[in-house]
């Protein structure tokens, strides 16, 4: 099958069912999520991004959901996240959503604020969420309504691979002080004395973490409350000629390959590929480092934090539940989502799958059965200081990882400067913003 | 004469009712094709047309904004390096690919043995070119650990990351689309065999050299055949999207270099949530497409000759 013919049947298929829309304004919905559950067949569609990995154990949870509701039937629909995002906005647009979407922080408000998303607040009936921490909820919250559910939590960090270091006689730098230019010097030190077939420190500025980290650091923030970008030109300036820097005194390795390993996805990173001693990584990759890489790699804490006045580091969901505000049975879906986040036979199966479980009874409960690296993250993610956790990606601003990906790649090539690269970033992602 | 004239008229009147049964034949095998343009293919496209004039989101109904999404092309920087992109793309990938496959359908038109064997290796490529397969493939051997880099190692130099580079990422597109010689090679070859051997017989008796007879004969005689090549290529060219999709992992990149008008049109619609500019940016796609088309049909005016 050729990509062009789907292309443009997707294409044409939102326009001819945009033009549905019109006709038809609105759909309504199946009614209360607080209803009484419906004792006849009722169907759900559940959809996830993921890895097989993933796909497998939810198919568990599902069946096993089923088993205690014999008349609901959950049917999964899953993909891999650049896919993902395509099909939901089609499906979205042609008033067909899943009733249970798997999101993600980026896109959280552009569905919230457009009217997609139901506010599971009306579902309490159904969906418990008592056994959560109040900052972990409010990460789900939009214009003040609970939309999405946090599922996992995660904090930024740095991967040091101990093996590469301790080939090359360097000491692990004491993480309780470290700085960025320790950072950038322990990385060129690893550089050279590898002869140049390791480098030092994975390219940063492909991520949007990592500006959080650096805006928060300078006690600034990349959005206010309003959700217009806030952050100073000088706090990106810096960041990229950080970034610069690293590739410049040899801790990085050569713009190309950056380029080229930034877009190849996790298995193909320098800290997979033991081909780079340290990377930045939100903590719970660790396990899927780990086991792509085979050597032994150790979470540090972000340099920079004991000189910051604040911690930068926050908890961000690694992804939420949420429910089609369309949804002809939001009784039965908030049922399924209060299975998925606090039934304790169901944690069992998804463990840290989908990150550090954001209810606090069910991550205790589960610590026991983990592997060491997913033990390593949860105690990552006890013992680090955190700060409340950014305003979530405002409408509009979704792209904002594209876009800063396509200024790291200038600046890296030379095309413009840290100073250009920062005011352009801002200009064009509040230009976003406003157009949404 | 009357014999023979009620037998022309009866055969005549047969042949016409025939024709009118193979009509409405015709007709009915042609319904799910009809139904099908109208269906997928039409009211879509009027569907975006009303679309380029509106703010739609993909999730709210659309909202009227009149001439705003075409305005707003006129400052959209991300589209002028689309466009200069796309423009570089076609003006320089269709000329070469038309020369590599006029230049082996001549090769192969001199009665080579094998020649089907040839044409076949050579029109493979033009079936699997814009697959996503190949495109991947493209991805691994234009890497910076790839096969054109370690070739080159052997040979002492130091590559590059072809495709991680903006410098020659479009450059990688551009190779793959000249690849794809092979459709157009055949149409060519077709296009030879309708020269009548004749004219080269009489300019050999008069004395004309190969390069003469290529200039004189081949080339006029073989114009419609060109022409027709450079419009269908120039066309597909500007609307190619998988190439630089899979390629770029969907971005356009690195740095805008493979951002093909296509590819930004898809991003905004389906990324950005901005699907009443993306029908407009559609609709420019189609002025434009058109526009060339238009100046090469008048072009050919000039240059393309018809032996009849």
């Amino acid at each position: 099958m050729r990509y062009g013919s789907t292309r443009r049947s997707a294409l044409a298929l939102a326009a001819s069912l945009a033009a549905a829309t019109v006709l038809s304004a609105c759909g309504g919905s199946g009614g209360d999520a607080n209803q009484e559950l419906s004792k006849d067949p009722v169907t759900l569609r559940f959809t996830w991004w993921g890895s097989d990995a993933r796909h497998q154990r939810t198919q568990q949870v599902i069946e096993l959901f089923q088993k205690a509701h014999p008349n609901i039937t959950v049917k999964g629909e899953f993909k891999e996240w650049n896919g993902y995002w395509d099909s939901l906005a089609t499906t979205v647009a042609a008033n067909d959503a899943p009733d249970i979407i798997q999101m993600d922080e980026l896109y959280l408000a552009s569905y919230a604020e457009r009217g997609a998303l139901l506010d599971l607040g009306t579902a309490s009936k159904h969906l418990k969420t008592g056994d959560f921490d109040a900052n972990a909820l409010g990460t789900g919250k939009v214009d003040n309504k609970q939309y999405a559910l946090p599922v996992g939590l995660t904090v930024y960090s740095i991967i040091a691979n101990t093996d590469l270091l301790a080939k090359f006689n360097i000491a692990v730098p004491d993480d309780a002080t470290w700085t960025w230019n320790d950072l950038k010097s322990v990385g060129a030190q690893v550089s050279k004395a590898s002869g140049g077939k390791v480098s030092g420190v994975q390219s940063l500025g492909f991520d949007i973490g990592g500006v959080n980290i650096f805006a928060r650091q300078a006690g600034a923030s990349l959005y206010d409350d309003k959700g217009n970008v806030s952050i100073p030109p000088q706090v990106l300036t810096n960041y990229w000629q950080y970034i610069l820097d690293l590739a410049k005194e040899g801790a990085a390795p050569a713009a190309s390959v950056s380029v080229e390993r930034a877009s190849a996805g996790l298995d193909q990173s320098g800290t997979a590929t033991n081909t780079a001693a340290f990377g930045n990584w939100w903590n719970t990759q660790v396990t899927a480092l780990t086991k792509a890489s085979g050597g032994n790699l150790k979470l540090l804490k972000l340099p920079g934090e004991a000189q910051s006045a604040a911690p930068a580091a926050y908890y961000k969901p690694s992804m939420f539940w949420t429910i089609s505000s369309r949804s002809k049975h939001p009784a039965e879906a908030a049922l399924f989502v209060d299975f998925l986040a606090n039934n304790q036979e169901a944690a069992d199966i998804l463990l840290t799958d989908r990150g550090v479980p954001a209810n606090n009874k069910i991550r205790t409960a589960i610590l026991p059965k983990l592997t060491a690296t997913d033990k390593a993250a949860g105690e990552y993610l006890d013992t680090v200081k955190v700060s409340p956790p950014p305003r979530v990606t405002p409408n509009g601003a979704s792209g904002v990882e594209s876009i800063l990906k396509r200024y790291t790649e200038q600046v890296l090539f030379g095309r413009i400067t840290p100073q250009q690269a920062a005011e352009k970033f801002i200009a064009e992602l509040q230009k976003e913003i406003d157009n949404a | 004469m009357t014999a023979l004239g009620e037998h022309q008229r009866l055969r005549a009147s047969r042949r016409g009712s025939l024709r009118k049964r193979d009509d409405k034949a015709a007709f009915l095998f042609l319904l799910p094709w009809f139904a099908g343009l109208l269906l997928i293919t039409a009211g879509p496209i009027a569907a975006s047309l009303v679309l380029g004039f509106t703010d739609y989101n993909l999730i709210q109904p659309p909202e009227f904004n009149g001439l705003e999404n075409f305005e707003r092309m006129l400052t959209d920087e991300r589209l002028h390096a689309a466009l200069g992109v796309t423009f570089t793309y076609v003006f320089v990938s269709v000329p070469l690919q038309l020369i590599c496959a006029l230049g082996l359908a001549l090769l192969l038109d001199r009665g080579l043995r094998g020649l089907s064997f040839y044409r076949s290796v050579f029109y493979l490529p033009s079936l699997l070119g814009s697959s996503v397969a190949i495109a991947v493939l493209w991805r691994q051997i234009f890497g910076a650990e790839g096969m054109v880099n370690q070739v080159l190692a052997l040979v002492g130099v130091q590559g590059r990351g072809w495709i991680s580079d903006p410098d020659s990422a479009l450059s990688t597109l551009i190779v793959l689309n000249v690849w794809t010689f092979g459709a157009p090679m055949v149409i060519f070859l077709a296009g030879l065999r309708q020269i009548p051997v004749m004219y080269y017989e009489a300019a050999s008796v008069d004395g004309a050299s190969r390069w003469t007879q290529l200039w004189r004969i081949t080339l006029p005689l073989l114009s419609p055949i060109i022409f027709f090549n450079l419009v269908l290529q120039i066309i597909h060219a500007f609307q190619s999207f998988t190439q630089a999709f899979v390629v770029s992992g969907g971005s356009g990149g690195p740095s805008d270099s493979t951002l093909f008008y296509t590819l930004y049109l898809y991003q905004r619609g389906f990324n950005n949530f901005d699907m009443g500019y993306a029908s407009a940016l559609a609709w420019l796609l189609l002025v434009i497409i058109a526009g060339f088309t238009a100046v090469n049909f008048w072009a050919a005016k000039r240059w393309v000759f018809y032996d009849d």
